[in-house]
């Protein structure tokens, strides 16, 4: 038994308290790497969505060794602990417990190896995602996975949450572009799942492990896939005078055998919002916007922007404008990707979702989302990912309007309901996380959800990491409907 | 015989279960449900997950051993079995759970078989990218469990890429799903993930759904060939860093070719780059190929070429029952040592060798066979294997999809991974504790 695993033991008969833990993770992690002063607390004690709970201490392991000893403080006094990246989640994912650890990775940011034969990189999970694209560049390599926050995420992150992004149509999430992972387990077991071969042996763990949220272990080192640049990507701007237009196009696109590397809808509203706050060279007075990506051989690249500006001719498209060079390019999708920050501007405060429908769905699900707006009189910007079905509704409103915010967690509750019932799912991308995990009764059945837990207990049974998350407790499992949402809420303090 | 008296013991509440039409006790008719020279005990053919459950929960009282059965394509891959009691059939589920060619989706039984659901999908011009060997018998949830990448694995991905729900009953029989209808989801764990190659151990698959993609309008195929293997990977790694984007990239060794529909005697290692575009696509590959094409396939040949590598994992056991199959996942760099290993296990053995793949992603399937005139004994292939095992480079990992019936007992099916054992066996513990299914078969 080394010092450690003998301190621990003793942890353990102490039911040492969490001044005790603190104590502990200074002499293992030193000094400097804990947290624990109320005003140093604050900054942790939410993440890009609406939640907010304060840590009781936040540690920076150095190495995985470090994240392991952590572990097995936590576990011995039964002190839960979220592992945490750039904090840019939106559904509480790396929201701590109320006096939790919070073990961050800011100190964990280096890319460890890249293998340009084998098209791979490992890195630790602090390494902002935009980092290791341009850490590649050099080699036309890049990594595929670009969620909006990708300035600012952490692939630790983007693992946990299995996270998206506008090009994940062509090339998948972030599962699909990580074939190994090095875990420390709640035990404080480190483990490696998987490796640089596209597919090993037995169970897929890392297929598991990669969206578990946090509640099966902490990632230590990542292997990634990379790929290579495309020849040719082509970006054209197709403005219409209804959203209804502009949602029909999306299914005859893929209907007409084209795959985009990207398809975005943005509605006027929100498109509007965005010139006054970016000047990305939106249209201010169309119904909506589609943003479409092609890449590839140039040829192909070539013929499906003939194919592709045929198809939106034929759904009414006012107009199709193709950028002529990489800063036109650059400055459609930066107006895409700081829409969220646009928003910002003219509302307090706003609310997203991630539903995903069948693409077919989507003019019935744009329809919908317009009703409930006015239903609760409310105003919802609409920005989806539109190729894959998965909308973003961001919902305004004003966080001291109590009564505002209960219509907003009722509108958003009715646009998840009814993306379920059209065959859908309540997230595409940002996590169950804790904002969604009570409704995920209406998505499984409480067998379903029985057997998650079953497999989330076998790893982490007595819910150290990251507890309260993606999964209901067994009671929310039994209660598919009425108000807990709003109970939940009231609990937390929102 | 243990195995038959749990049949005609259980078979009473099998029938209460199935219905007496879809039990099956007769030797006769449980001959052809043989694996590995055992017989299961009684077949079960349950119309619904929840028959299954039924019967998964009987077993789970009883201490039965349950063998999950498609269409029989890869039963003969594993360790022996060491019981069968119950052989259970997923050929009655074969419901269309939902399909809106628009969505480019489609929800499937396990019971359908690829055939099947390629030619539904393919008649609106949709591609099933599962392309399974022998896809007129293969079945949906035989190829999710067994996940033997084929050609097209180079240019869709794998299942693990393109399936996006899937629903089981646990080996303790428990009737669930993961995943859902829509291409991008992450509610829930990926339960996907964990039953995509789990052999049929940890749950039975009762239906999966699937991302479609667009069928290719025309495809060529372009072959280039080499005098050494080395020059072959040279190339391949050419077509990697070009701007192509092929759907297949696939290595075909000598001995290989031999075993092709065009398969003439031939010295040469062959690279195969099949294309999907039109006409100006096509005469960019060729520019870009340039001297490298020594000719180009289209049409019937080029489909039967490709239909016979699909098929190549059986048709080496089928030409050569005494012989070897082994399935390889190897990093990109180590390919290049790994066709050197094959070969020198080869020769040092008497054994005749022939080597596919899918070289752009890091799969081989290599067959060896006894050569002609050469006395080959059973260590030779027990030697052939654990030669191989033993010089397996960093993260690959090897399985052995047939040896010859002599060697079973000494040549273990599955080899080291990667990926933690015990992390493994918790998976395992939590869905199927009492080992009900597929008993012996996988990794414990």
């Amino acid at each position: 038994m080394d010092a450690f695993a003998r301190g621990a033991t003793l942890a353990l008969f102490l039911k040492m308290s969490l001044p005790a833990v603190i104590d502990a993770l200074r002499k293992l992690a030193g000094r400097e790497a804990v947290l624990d002063r109320p005003e140093d607390l604050m900054l942790y004690e939410y993440d890009a969505g609406i939640r907010k709970s304060t840590p009781g201490v936040v540690v920076f392991p150095q190495n995985a060794h470090q994240v392991s000893e952590i572990m097995r403080v936590a576990t011995s006094a039964r002190i839960p602990v979220v592992a945490r990246g750039a904090g840019t989640g939106l559904s509480g994912g790396a929201i701590s417990q109320e006096g939790g650890i919070v073990v961050a990775f800011s100190r964990m940011n280096r890319i460890l190896e890249v293998d340009v034969e084998n098209q791979r990189a490992v890195v630790q999970p602090g390494v902002v995602n935009l980092q290791l694209s341009e850490h590649v560049s050099h080699l036309g390599l890049y990594f595929a996975p670009d969620p909006s926050s990708q300035k600012a995420c952490t692939i630790g992150g983007n693992v946990a949450e299995n996270s998206g992004g506008p090009h994940t149509l062509m090339h998948g999430v972030t599962v699909n572009h990580v074939t190994g992972v090095e875990v420390v387990m709640p035990n404080g077991d480190m483990v490696q799942f998987g490796g640089k071969a596209a597919e090993s042996g037995g169970y897929d763990m890392t297929g598991f492990f990669v969206g578990s949220e946090g509640t099966v272990g902490i990632a230590t080192a990542i292997t990634v896939k990379l790929l290579r640049k495309p020849e040719l990507t082509a970006t054209l701007l197709g403005i219409f005078e209804s959203i209804d237009d502009a949602a029909r196009t999306v299914s005859a696109i893929t209907a007409a055998g084209i795959t985009p590397a990207a398809l975005e809808m943005l509605d006027g509203w929100t498109l509007r919002t965005i010139e006054a706050f970016c000047h990305a060279g939106y249209p201010l007075d169309a119904g909506a916007v589609l943003l479409i990506e092609l890449e590839g051989l140039r040829e192909a690249v070539e013929e499906q922007a003939v194919a592709v500006n045929e198809v939106c001719l034929q759904q009414k498209a006012r107009e199709v404008r193709r950028s002529k060079s990489e800063e036109e390019r650059a400055l459609l999708w930066k107006g895409r990707k700081l829409a969220f920050a646009a928003l910002g501007r003219v509302s307090p405060s706003y609310y997203t979702q991630d539903g995903v429908v069948p693409r077919s769905q989507i003019p019935g699900v744009l329809q919908h989302i317009g009703e409930v707006a006015k239903k609760h009189d409310l105003v919802i910007g609409n920005i989806f990912h539109a190729g894959d079905g998965n909308l973003h509704p961001l919902i305004l409103f004003d966080m001291r309007n109590a009564e505002q915010f209960q219509h907003v967690m009722a509108a958003s509750r009715d646009i998840l309901q009814y993306c379920i019932d059209v065959g859908g799912s309540i997230t595409g991308e940002h996590g169950v996380g804790m904002e969604k995990r009570d409704l995920m009764p209406l998505l499984f059945t409480e067998e379903d959800l029985d057997v998650m837990m079953s497999l989330r207990d076998a790893f982490n049974g007595h819910e150290i990491l990251n507890p309260q998350k993606l999964l209901p407790t067994p009671r929310m499992c039994r209660e598919i409907t009425g108000p807990s949402q709003n109970a939940v809420l009231a609990q937390e303090g929102l | 015989m243990s195995t038959i008296s749990a049949g005609t013991r259980y078979g009473r509440e099998l029938r209460a279960i199935c219905g007496a039409d879809h039990v099956m006790e007769d030797p006769s008719e449980l001959h052809r449900g043989v694996i590995l020279g055992i017989a299961p005990g009684v077949a079960v053919a349950p119309a619904s997950a929840d028959e299954i459950a039924a019967v998964l929960r009987f077993a789970n009282e009883h201490g039965l051993s349950v063998v999950p059965a498609g269409g029989f394509t890869q039963q003969q891959v594993g360790n022996l079995p060491s019981r069968i009691d119950v052989l259970l059939y997923t050929s009655r589920l074969t419901d269309v759970d939902h399909y809106d060619p628009g969505d480019l989706t489609v929800g499937i039984g396990a019971g359908c078989t690829v055939a099947q659901l390629s030619a539904m999908v393919g008649a609106n011009g949709l591609l099933f990218a599962g392309d399974a060997a022998l896809p007129e018998r293969s079945t949906v949830g035989g190829l999710l469990a067994t996940a033997m990448p084929g050609p097209l694995r180079h240019g869709y991905g794998g299942l693990r890429d393109y399936c996006i729900g899937i629903r089981f009953v646990t080996g303790d029989g428990r009737k669930a799903k993961g995943g859902g209808r829509v291409v991008k989801n992450v509610a829930g764990y990926d339960l996907m993930k964990l039953l995509i190659g789990s052999q049929g151990t940890l749950a039975i698959i009762t239906g999966a759904s699937f991302k479609l993609f667009p069928a290719s309008r025309q495809t060529r195929t372009f072959a280039a060939e080499f005098g050494t293997p080395a020059e072959a990977i040279d190339f391949r790694n050419r077509v990697l860093r070009s701007p192509l984007s092929p759907i297949c990239l696939e290595l075909v060794s000598p001995g290989a070719r031999a075993l092709l529909p065009d398969g003439k005697e031939s010295a040469s290692w062959s690279i195969y780059v099949r294309a999907a575009g039109s006409d100006a696509v096509l005469a960019r590959y060729r520019a870009e190929l340039g001297a490298a094409i020594s000719h180009e396939m289209e049409g019937q040949s080029e489909w039967d070429v490709w239909r016979a590598l699909a098929d190549f994992s059986h048709i080496v056991p089928d030409r050569y029952p005494r012989g070897l199959l082994f399935s390889l996942a190897v990093p990109l760099s180590e390919i290049q040592p790994v066709l050197d290993h094959l070969a020198t296990a080869g020769e040092s053995n008497g054994l005749a060798l022939a080597i596919i793949g899918r070289v752009g992603v890091g799969h081989l399937l290599a067959g060896l066979w006894p050569m002609r005139g050469a006395e080959v004994t059973l260590v030779n292939f027990i030697n052939a294997a654990s030669e191989l095992r033993n010089l397996l480079p960093k993260d690959a990992s090897m399985a052995v999809l047939h040896c010859p019936p002599e060697a079973r007992h000494h040549v273990a099916a599955w080899g080291p991974t990667p990926t933690n054992l015990d992390s493994m066996r918790a998976v395992k513990t939590a869905l199927d504790p009492k080992d009900v299914l597929n008993r012996g078969r996988f990794l414990f």
